[in-house]
């Protein structure tokens, strides 16, 4: 089993060189690179200064930047290049901890990320441990009053919670409870006057800005578990190994919590390493919404801007975690069931 | 085709699980009603009478305004057309349809500005977006799209996650590590960044959209049917299948995909919701199927820039809400039918 999970470590080696290779020869083939931005910058401007001129220069302006101006360009953003030897050397630059810089912002790529994790960290603990918090112990409590009002009534709940997808709750409680009654803030994470507010009220304000969103960070992940814990709980149930437990005389909660829940967590189980990504990398669309400032904003900024030193930091870090939390995810099958072997043996 | 016992059983116990018939029945009902959604929601008339004459001009070419005597060789407008009518007194008469409008057209008023709230009087029964479009009428066509495309999605995704996932968990070994690898790169491809490359250079249709999505998508499932196919591999009845000398192909698909049909199940209706989020998402953000097609996520989009009109944000929640709750209720129904076991509940 060691074997297998060091074997699994150093296979993240050539699936991180696949998707980054990918990504990094797709970054080559999209058109509105940085050089084109640039130009039509420069175009812009002289357009401004050329109006009073009334085209005095009209072959030069639709060219703004000179053919060597293009070709520097080029080089310093290694364009120039084939695709292979610029990965070869940005992949150095990574080995080494540079991440190179924003395109856009001139700002080291590794800052920018750092300056957003702590936020993407804080909602995502949040709601992880709401999340599991509440699942487990409500997919236990439906499966043992399966079809009772109970369970029909958390049901109705449950499925109205999974229906809407986080970040259309979050439109909706946006339109409601910030724009029609103004009982939460529109958006951001923090009020404007943050820095002055004694420790208690930053606490409240922080607090306040983070309801709406983290209600709709919730309910992204929230009844998916339940109804996972739920049915895999209930399959367990109706397995002869319980059957038997009760008839050798354990009472039903303790065949419950000491049989069937143990074999129940394991499909739960093989979601828990997702969770290290969505931790980190958050969702864009909810912190689009809600204009906080976060991984998942940063990585879609970055898209729209064609701004790559971003997207490929960006995907650095996600894919490392996404890989990590997959094995995390195999980890935790096999603590919980010994019967799974991944060796290869037949 | 003569049903086995077995499935006509399991057709019953869904029928008999009321919330999830119900919400099939009415689900069903909708996409049926949205196939004509013609007849219901449209500008051109359900049917004309002019001069003794009849027309039916909702299905088969445009009628010219000059067929009625207009001095316009282009579509007729119907709802003029029966205003004239009605003013001229006779016998010519137009028939509408209940919404007298289709999702493209724009409604303009000339002492306003869109987006103008419901009004029964404009026949707008849920008000007009930001270019005048007929809410309704953008409900319904968008409805009858996303539905389409995440069924679609569902079944081609499938198709391979399935397979890919069983022949993962079943082989194991080199064959599922190879994979493994495969899928992590595969699933760690920005979607988004995908799909902007492909929309800027060309706008995407219904699918090419798909194409793509299945493209990137179908790696969901995989995980977790490799999961559930290796905790069913180390299970006595595989040993025995194969004592009794059956095939590898034999016990996949006689012993072991029947035995993952629950999960299976259980994540189809996770799928077809799935499937119209993502293309809900994309409209959102701007990057699905090409405007002026009428989606959900471009009016979600026009609702959150205009908090005040509100009829707009409403309508397509409450629209989405009751979708893809009826989808859920549904896919709860069918796992419960499809599960093998009966749950005992202990006393």
């Amino acid at each position: 089993m060691t074997a297998y999970f060091i074997r699994r470590a150093l296979l993240i080696v050539p699936t991180f060189l696949g998707i980054t290779v990918l990504v990094f020869a797709i970054t080559r083939v999209v058109p509105g690179g940085p050089i084109e931005r640039m130009m039509l910058q420069a175009q812009q401007m002289q357009g401004r200064e050329g109006g009073k001129v009334s085209g005095a220069a009209g072959e030069s302006q639709r060219q703004p930047l000179s053919a060597d101006q293009i070709q520097l360009l080029r080089a310093y953003y290694g364009f120039d290049k084939p695709v292979l030897v610029s990965y070869g050397q940005w992949l150095l630059k990574v080995l080494s901890g540079d991440l190179g810089m924003s395109t856009r912002y001139y700002e080291p790529v590794w800052l920018m990320i750092c300056s957003r994790i702590p936020i993407s960290l804080y909602f995502g603990l949040f709601s992880m441990v709401m999340v599991y918090g509440v699942c487990i112990p409500l997919g236990i409590s439906k499966a043992v009053r399966h079809k009772s009002l109970y369970d029909n009534l958390t049901s109705a709940v449950v499925f109205t919670g999974y229906a809407i997808p986080g970040w259309v709750v979050g439109v909706l409680l946006l339109v409601l409870l910030a724009s029609h009654w103004e009982v939460f803030p529109l958006g951001g994470l923090v009020s404007d006057d943050f820095d002055e507010l004694p420790l208690i009220r930053k606490i409240a304000d922080l607090l306040w800005h983070t309801a709406l969103p983290l209600t709709a960070y919730m309910l992204g992940s929230f009844s998916v578990l339940t109804l996972l814990m739920k049915n895999s709980l209930m399959d367990n149930l109706s397995a002869d190994y319980v059957r038997t437990a009760i008839a050798k005389g354990l009472s039903f909660k303790q065949a419950v919590f000491r049989h069937a829940l143990r074999n129940s967590l394991i499909p739960v189980a093989t979601t828990f390493g997702d969770n290290l990504s969505i931790i980190l990398s958050g969702s864009f669309l909810i912190e689009k919404i809600f204009n906080i400032n976060g991984m998942g904003l940063l990585g879609y900024e970055s898209i729209i801007d064609r701004d790559y030193p971003v997207v490929m930091g960006i995907l650095v870090i996600s894919s490392l975690l996404f890989m990590i939390g997959n094995i995390l995810s195999d980890l935790c099958v096999a603590l919980v069931d010994p019967r799974v072997q991944f060796s290869s043996g037949r | 085709m003569t049903l086995s016992p077995l499935t006509r059983k399991k057709l019953q116990r869904f029928k008999s699980i009321k919330r999830g018939y119900y919400a099939f029945i009415l689900f069903a009902t909708l996409i049926v009603i949205s196939l004509f959604a013609e007849i219901l929601v449209n500008s051109r008339a359900l049917a004309v009478h002019y001069q003794g004459r009849y027309f039916f001009p909702i299905y088969g070419a445009m009628i010219p305004g000059t067929t009625f005597g207009l001095d316009y060789p282009y579509e007729t407008n119907y709802r003029e057309l029966s205003r004239q009518f009605q003013i001229a007194g006779g016998a010519d008469w137009v028939w509408m349809p209940p919404v007298p409008f289709n999702p493209l057209e724009n409604d303009l008023q000339t002492d306003a500005y869109p987006p103008f709230p419901p009004s029964l009087k404009d026949r707008h029964f849920l008000g007009t977006d930001t270019s005048a479009r007929d809410i309704v009428a953008r409900l319904v066509y968008g409805f009858r799209i996303a539905i389409f495309f995440s069924l679609t999605l569902l079944v081609v995704n499938y198709l391979a996650g399935v397979t890919v996932g069983c022949a993962m968990g079943y082989w194991g070994g080199k064959f599922d590590l190879f994979f493994q690898r495969i899928i992590e790169i595969w699933s760690n491809i920005p979607f988004l960044y995908v799909i902007i490359i492909i929309s800027s250079i060309v706008a995407p249709n219904f699918f090419l959209l798909i194409l793509i999505m299945v493209f990137f998508g179908w790696t969901s499932l995989t995980w977790t049917l490799r999961t559930v196919t290796y905790k069913e591999r180390a299970r006595e009845y595989v040993l025995a299948a194969k004592a009794l000398g059956a095939s590898d192909f034999r016990i996949v698909f006689k012993h072991i995909i029947p035995n993952t049909v629950s999960v299976i199940v259980t994540y189809a209706p996770f799928s077809v919701s799935g499937g119209i989020v993502a293309l809900t998402s994309l409209d959102y953000l701007g990057f699905g199927l090409a405007p002026p097609t009428p989606s959900w996520g471009e009016l979600l989009q026009q609702g959150w820039d205009n908090m005040d009109a509100w009829w707009i944000v409403g309508s397509v929640i409450a629209a989405m809400v009751l979708t893809l709750i009826l989808v859920t209720f549904i896919g709860e129904a069918v796992r419960e039918a499809f599960d093998p076991k009966l749950h005992s509940t202990y006393e």
